[in-house]
């Protein structure tokens, strides 16, 4: 293609890109990258079609890269906005602080390894793995020290799970205030975890008849530690080494982390290097200051580890608006409980007055996320997009309202109500509460 | 003025006058790792803004005291009128000891030990000066310095009588001064307190050099960072201050938290008598103690209630009503009236802007 035609190519693809973007780009919260998007419909630009049709594109008569010239790849140049983002206000310090899945984005049931959340409390420790060990002492009959090849010598294990952060949508007990699903629910990712169970190398030492707690505890600038209980602990936590079949990445705890299945993301200690066995917990920083949730009598719960049934509809949202306008839309969003499997998604579009069930696509594991789609012909009236999950010990998802009826709007962690998408007629969507 | 600082002031004025000061001999890479205990409180590169301290771009040739709209202590502020420019001089001798160099600054670092550390850190700092004075080597020189040790794999063993622990018989036993060297935690049964002894007013002394720039002098918290102290009887407050001292059920945490994770970006930098008095400091911040000469141990740690201790319970969250429905949940018809919006994240605008 000359300069020329080239130049008017990319002219035309700007003005249907503009077209339907002028509505929503007003609102300054949407998505940088307007290339991303790509050209809503195939509308011909002229009587005779459309130039990406008629004129040659550089990709079709040029050569590109052979391989080898990308010996890691990455995503097109065309997905650069597709990143994590975090909320520069929420946390005094980024070395301290919390980066968010652009759950809009994606779809299926598998995070990346680069877009998974991170939260740090003391930065990324880069940990060198010849120079890392991980230590198993107290009540225990012989304490050990494991390097990361010895661990890759016990029998492995390769299971998908969901890791959640306990304040996912904790910023939304008060009300909507975070217009896109990266900021409510993005402190959620789901990878394909391989490592090996914590019960074998457990029993590699030798628990002690006392043993009821291990501490376990991380080898970066803030010492994470928790208290898990023996229970947990021999049912079905994995230490992992892998994820999506690459090893683990330095913000996600390289080159060995806890997988604590189900339970807050806070336990599934990063750059794990100690297990202390004991008769007590230990009550760190992490278990009593933090993750424990203030009621509106003043007392607070503690140990409230287990993720409760959630779901959220993904696209459609604020920050995926509908851009096609009416006719055929997809409804496409994640479902996911600590209990084990999710069985069904409710999905309504008048704002909880009627609910249709969603139909789930994809590989349905215990503690892992589902995804769901409801596909219909939409009338371009606006809607109030809702999602409900049922897991399979029969918890239903509950709405924002009965939740705050019980636990005021003072307890951070464990927020698991129902989402609202109000989409206008334009397709802008924007995160609301309704009556 | 102390004749220690005349001698360097004197210094560094013949230094900017001859014009060349001494080159810097740092390793840029390593300097970026030493810049690690400084990211706390200062930003460098671009876009860096002023955090607890000010910003570092163009520190070199930069006045003392000098950066527009950053809240100096009036001691830096003083150190700039006398003349002082930030240079490789000034700044080694600033960062080996804050507090001497520049008597009454806020900084709240105790400073850098090794020598090489401070080159490599400068070295890192140059690169982000117009006017820098500083001639990094390059990080293939200074491999043999790089201050981490390589560390070599176990050789395989081949062969070798296998351990006769467990089932898989993989790992070896941990020594006792392994274990030592990584436990460090405290329980609140007291198990785990080292040996070890401080009091409320030599608290005050390490919490003012290393706590206070981020949670304020009196416990309050600056900016975002946690506040430390009050808050008692506001948790059924609509707007609760959790606190040590409000919130916190067990002083073993304070404890272990301190010598386990603070000073932020300075970990484990506290002994074990500073830990106790800055704990016991605390305890005086939040009205638990009152006597400025109480002196905390491993002895009397246990005889320490925390005021809010009793106020924890079980998670009880099956049986929340919502959790107790039998009943299959609602498909038609499931509210009254039209919907209607009640709340809306628009009107907040709050949601960081996504351009790229």
């Amino acid at each position: 293609m000359n300069e020329k035609a080239k130049a008017k190519s990319m002219a035309n693809a700007q003005i249907q890109l503009n077209a339907g973007r002028r509505s929503f780009l007003k609102n300054s919260v949407l998505v940088g990258g307007a290339a991303a998007i790509g050209a809503i419909s195939a509308t011909p630009a002229s009587a005779s079609g459309e130039d990406v049709i008629l004129q040659k594109q550089d990709w079709r008569t040029d050569l590109g890269d052979g391989v080898g010239t990308r010996p890691y790849g990455t995503p097109s140049s065309h997905e650069a906005h597709v990143i994590r983002r975090n909320v520069e206000w929420l946390t005094a310090d980024p070395v301290s602080s919390v980066s968010f899945t652009p759950l809009h984005e994606l779809d299926g049931i598998i995070t990346p390894n680069g877009v998974c959340f991170e939260r740090h409390h003391g930065g990324i420790a880069e940990i060198d793995p010849a120079a890392h060990r991980l230590m198993i002492h107290g009540l225990v009959d012989t304490p050990l020290v494991f390097t990361l090849e010895d661990l890759k010598r016990f029998p492995r294990e390769n299971r998908v799970h969901f890791l959640e952060c306990a304040a996912n949508s904790g910023m939304e007990w008060r009300g909507a205030q975070l217009n896109g699903v990266q900021f409510t629910h993005g402190m959620i990712h789901n990878v394909m975890y391989t490592g090996v169970k914590l019960r074998d190398v457990l029993n590699e030492a030798g628990i002690k008849p006392t043993a009821k707690w291990l501490l376990v505890e991380g080898g970066d600038a803030s010492a994470m530690t928790r208290s898990i209980p023996m229970e947990k602990a021999l049912d079905d936590c994995l230490i992992a080494f892998k994820m999506n079949g690459e090893a683990l990445r330095p913000e996600q705890g390289y080159p060995m982390r806890l997988v604590v299945p189900g339970w807050e993301g806070n336990m599934w200690i990063k750059w794990l290097r100690r297990i202390e066995v004991g008769d007590m917990p230990w009550q760190q920083r992490e278990e009593t200051s933090k993750y424990t949730d203030l009621m509106p009598d003043g007392r607070a719960r503690r140990f409230t580890w287990q993720m409760d049934v959630k779901s959220v509809i993904t696209s459609p949202s604020p920050q995926a608006p509908v851009l096609h306008g009416k006719g055929r839309l997809v409804i496409s969003g994640l479902a996911w409980s600590g209990a084990g499997k999710v069985s069904r998604v409710d999905v309504s579009i008048d704002g909880g007055r009627n609910w249709q069930p969603a139909r789930i696509d994809g590989p349905s594991f215990t503690r892992s996320v589902h995804r769901f789609y409801l596909d219909i012909d939409w009338n371009g009236e606006p809607l109030y997009l809702q999602s409900r999950a049922i897991d399979e010990e029969n918890n239903v998802q509950p709405t924002k309202d009965a939740l705050r009826a019980v636990r005021g709007v003072n307890s951070i962690y464990h927020n698991n109500g129902i989402q609202t998408w109000y989409v206008a007629k334009d397709g802008v969507t924007e995160n609301v509460e309704v009556s | 003025m102390s004749k220690f600082l005349k001698t360097i002031a004197l210094a560094l004025v013949a230094a900017t006058l001859s014009g060349s000061a001494a080159l810097a001999n740092g390793d840029v890479d390593q300097g970026e790792k030493v810049f690690k205990k400084c990211k706390a409180c200062h930003a460098v590169g671009e876009g860096a803004k002023n955090k607890i301290g000010p910003q570092l771009n163009d520190l070199f040739g930069r006045v003392a005291g000098s950066i527009d709209g950053f809240k100096y202590s009036k001691a830096m502020i003083a150190k700039g009128e006398e003349g002082t420019q930030w240079d490789q001089e000034s700044l080694a001798a600033f960062l080996s000891k804050p507090k001497s160099f520049v008597k009454g600054t806020k900084m709240s670092f105790a400073g850098i030990k090794k020598q090489k550390d401070i080159d490599n850190l400068l070295a890192y700092l140059g690169t982000f000066s117009a006017t820098g004075d500083t001639e990094p080597t390059t990080s293939e020189t200074s491999d043999q310095t790089a201050t981490t040790e390589p560390v070599e794999k176990a050789a395989p063993l081949k062969n070798a009588e296998l351990p006769t622990h467990g089932t898989y018989h993989l790992g070896r036993m941990a020594s006792e001064a392994e274990i030592a060297a990584w436990n460090h935690d405290v329980r609140p049964d007291g198990e785990g307190l080292p040996d070890g002894r401080g009091t409320v007013l030599q608290g005050e002394e390490v919490y003012v050099e290393y706590c206070a720039s981020c949670h304020g002098d009196f416990g309050e918290g600056a900016g975002r960072w946690p506040v430390l102290a009050g808050g008692q009887g506001s948790l059924q407050n609509e707007r609760p201050v959790k606190t040590i001292g409000s919130y916190w059920p067990y002083l073993s945490t304070v404890y272990d938290y301190v010598q386990r994770a603070m000073p932020f970006g300075q970990a484990t930098v506290l002994s074990d008598d500073e830990v106790y008095a800055v704990t016991a400091y605390l305890l005086y911040l939040n009205d638990i103690v009152t006597d400025e000469e109480f002196e905390l141990s491993n002895e009397n740690f246990n005889s320490i209630e925390m005021p809010n201790a009793a106020n924890f319970y079980a998670d009880d969250r099956a049986n929340e009503p919502q959790y107790n429905a039998s009943a299959e949940p609602c498909m038609v018809d499931c509210k009254a009236g039209p919907v209607e919006i009640t709340k809306r994240a628009q009107v907040l605008d709050v949601t960081p802007d996504q351009s790229n």
